[in-house]
């Protein structure tokens, strides 16, 4: 088949494969016009298969194949012989593509909720079965894709609260991502104060927006927002506050090979002021080796150290520099009850060292009464992490009409993962009593 | 006005990671880096090196093998070093590390590392009684001239892998991505294999192609006999032409008369090739070549290294 042939011949496959996506973005939910868009219909194609992850790597590897077939053609013309490279590079990623394409077709198959013999017919003659199954009646998805994007998200406070001088500040407006053709709003009008001297919960379903908000506070990510700690403006003087907010993440990032004292060393020497000398860089590394119990291990390994004794010592990294925002991801992940609540009570202490210590736990009833204050974070019908609470534990128990940690969460949690599916309720009922509280 | 605070300053940071990479080589299993160069070394010399700077082919063949042995070198470095502790430099440059002091720092290492591989070659090829340079070029000392070529074509495949390292987000990843590069290190070394005269340039690319082209020149190539034209001869010495074995009464004549070693030379005046001349000329371009190369994957690796804060969990 000669060049123009074979263009020709592809140009109307892809006319008719578009055509039956048209119909099938129809019935998925996902807007017609896609269809016609290339690389933009082979990312909405995983959307509908719900498969969006691999309709991401389908797109990006269609836009390669796309380049590496123009190189190829006009090396040929130019009877360049390297273009027989792009011919094998070309080939390569179509393999990637084909094989691609069947792992969408099979979530589409599932989520038509027909039969696995269709894949063949689906990889080989796409266009033709796409239209059929666009054509007929019985062929209907067994959810729509963007069900939940479409449903309209709770109402907003939507004004600034004045911030304290002796505390944390957060004012976030919103926090978006474009991810892939779309906007994503990961976390949404969330307004707070937090005094030093406060341990505070932070509470949230999975994927409720617990790690963006904590990313948005700390500034590593930076949202449409405003946060303050004391005087400071976190994102303006970032480069400054990044010393004066301690952040332990869930696992135990640190290099197994170090003695703890060694460890303990190199992160004061990286966190403490350089004004800082030696000597006194050495009593406070011995101080906080004592304040976490670490004194009898300091010469061991890190590797060697028990699963308590290493998330002291994470801890203990950040605390070195003395942080006035000290955040802790799960710091009780993978320890037993005695243990994580030894560790709380160290934090207790910490807080009332008149600092701000804001703590993520999933397991959060067995330490409850430790903690001033609960920050209770809710994905709405919209899929946004939204503020739910934010003030004193007993008060939430009040709010929430439950009385433990574990019940609110089940109380805010979608209904498809097993909750009551109640947390648009309670975010615009904490956006009618803060409004009355703020005034 | 408030006082500015100052942290720990690059130099510093630079220090406290070379420390911390130091205590790894010894504590951890980076140290066997050092005795596997000496037995893959071993091997090369026990398969390619008897002719090694003796015959334009030995010598070919055993600088291409070397050259690949120290890109393999060079590649086992540092290819894990990076992605291995993403997840630690995330978090501690979240804490104030400067990732120019980082890089900085497995830079240092990793040249001490290339250092001592590059000696354990000369040192084993030299305990097999392998021919070396005898000519220098650059500094009074042929042993030397060789032993910088051997680093930097260690330390530039070596710089090459640490910027695959902190591309790769795992140690999974990065072990997929290295024989692939290394294929491609082989195929485009321009000297070993016959490649279209349009992939050429892409043989620039490779630390290969510079490290083969110094050694090469550094042993003398063009001075070299060539003996495969001699080798042919005697395989074929006994085909009869017209009842008659003219190859072999060539071979004799030749022999008897002592002009064996002359043929070989002028063989070898018919392929001589001006890219490995003994020419100081050569070797600083080759050198030159594998030293911007190794500083172009360094900064490559801060710049994508100064994004790890955009790491998804």
């Amino acid at each position: 088949m000669s060049i123009s042939a074979s263009i020709v011949n592809q140009i109307l496959s892809y006319l008719l494969s578009s055509l039956g996506l048209y119909l099938i973005f129809g019935k998925c939910g996902v807007k017609k016009i896609w269809a016609w868009v290339p690389f933009v219909r082979e990312y909405h194609l995983g959307v509908c298969a719900d498969r969006e992850a691999e309709g991401r790597i389908y797109a990006k590897l269609a836009v390669v194949s796309l380049v590496a077939d123009i190189i190829y053609y006009c090396l040929e013309y130019a009877k360049i012989s390297a273009g027989a490279l792009f011919y094998a590079i070309a080939f390569a990623i179509l393999i990637a593509e084909f094989l691609y394409s069947a792992r969408l077709f099979l979530g589409l198959i599932k989520m038509f909720g027909k039969s696995r013999k269709w894949l063949p017919l689906l990889v080989i003659m796409a266009g033709p079965v796409l239209l059929y199954w666009g054509l007929s009646p019985k062929y209907v998805p067994k959810k729509k894709a963007t069900e939940s994007e479409m449903a309209a998200t709770a109402k907003v406070l939507g004004t600034d609260i004045a911030s304290i001088k002796d505390g944390l500040t957060v004012n976030i407006t919103d926090r978006t991502v474009i991810d892939f053709f779309k906007k994503k709003i990961l976390l949404k009008d969330i307004h707070m104060c937090i005094p030093k001297g406060h341990m505070v919960l932070l509470l949230g379903g999975s994927g409720a927006g617990k790690t963006t908000y904590l990313n948005a506070v700390t500034g590593y990510e930076k949202a449409n927002a405003n946060v303050t700690l004391g005087e400071e403006d976190v994102y303006f003087d970032y480069v400054k506050m990044m010393y004066d907010i301690g952040f332990v993440p869930q696992q135990d990032l640190m290099r197994g090979n170090d003695t703890v004292a060694l460890t303990l060393s190199d992160a004061a020497t990286l966190r403490l002021p350089s004004s800082v000398s030696a000597a006194e860089r050495k009593k406070r590394v011995k101080e906080v080796l004592e304040q976490f119990g670490l004194l009898a291990v300091k010469d061991n390994l890190v590797e060697k150290l028990s699963g308590g004794q290493r998330k002291r010592l994470s801890i203990a990294m950040e605390f070195i520099s003395d942080p006035t925002l000290f955040i802790l991801d799960e710091p009780d992940s993978g320890l037993d009850g005695v243990v994580a609540r030894a560790l709380f009570e160290k934090l207790r202490a910490i807080a009332d060292e008149n600092k701000i210590v804001i703590v993520i736990t999933h397991t959060p009833d067995r330490v409850i009464d430790l903690f001033d204050d609960v920050i209770v974070l809710a994905k709405d019908s919209g899929r946004t992490g939204r503020l739910a609470w934010y003030g004193p534990v007993d008060k939430a128990y009040e709010f929430f009409g439950k009385s433990s940690m574990e019940e609110i969460l089940l109380s805010i949690n979608q209904k498809d993962e097993g909750g009551e599916g109640r947390a648009d309720e309670f975010v615009e009922k904490y956006a009618d009593y803060i409004r009355e509280e703020v005034g | 006005m408030k006082k500015k605070i100052r942290h720990r300053g690059r130099l510093s940071q630079t220090i406290i990671y070379l420390g911390k990479l130091f205590r790894m080589f010894l504590f951890q299993n980076d140290w066997k880096v050092l005795p596997m160069s000496a037995i893959i070394a071993g091997l090369v010399c026990f398969a390619v090196g008897s002719n090694l700077y003796k015959t334009m082919e030995g010598t070919l063949t055993g600088a291409f093998a070397l050259a690949c042995v120290c890109v393999w070198n060079g590649f086992f470095n540092s290819i894990q070093s990076i992605c291995r502790e993403r997840a630690i430099v995330k978090r501690e440059h979240r804490a104030g590390l400067h990732i120019s002091s980082y890089v900085l720092a497995h830079m240092i290492y990793q040249a001490v590392l290339c250092f001592l591989q590059a000696i354990i070659i000369i040192v084993v090829c030299t305990g097999m009684r392998i021919q070396l340079p005898t000519a220098s070029l650059v500094t009074p000392f042929p042993l030397v001239d060789f032993g910088l070529t051997l680093f930097f074509i260690t330390y530039s495949a070596d710089l090459l892998a640490l910027l695959v390292s902190s591309i790769a987000k795992t140690t999974t990843t990065a072990m997929t991505i290295m024989p692939f590069l290394l294929i491609v290190q082989l195929l485009f070394s321009g000297g070993f294999f016959d490649l279209p005269q349009q992939a050429m340039p892409l043989t620039n690319l490779t630390v290969t192609k510079w490290g083969l082209t110094a050694l090469c020149a550094q042993g003398d190539y063009n001075s070299l006999p060539m003996v495969s034209l001699w080798n042919n001869a005697v395989k074929m010495k006994n085909v009869e032409v017209d009842g008659e074995k003219p190859l072999l009464e060539a071979l004799v004549y030749i022999e008897e008369n002592d002009m064996r070693d002359e043929l070989l030379l002028q063989s070898a005046q018919q392929n001589q090739n001006p890219n490995y001349a003994f020419d100081i000329e050569v070797i600083n371009r080759c050198w030159s070549w594998l030293i911007i190369w190794g500083a172009v994957y360094a900064i490559i690796t801060i710049l994508l290294l100064e994004k790890i804060d955009k790491d998804k969990r």
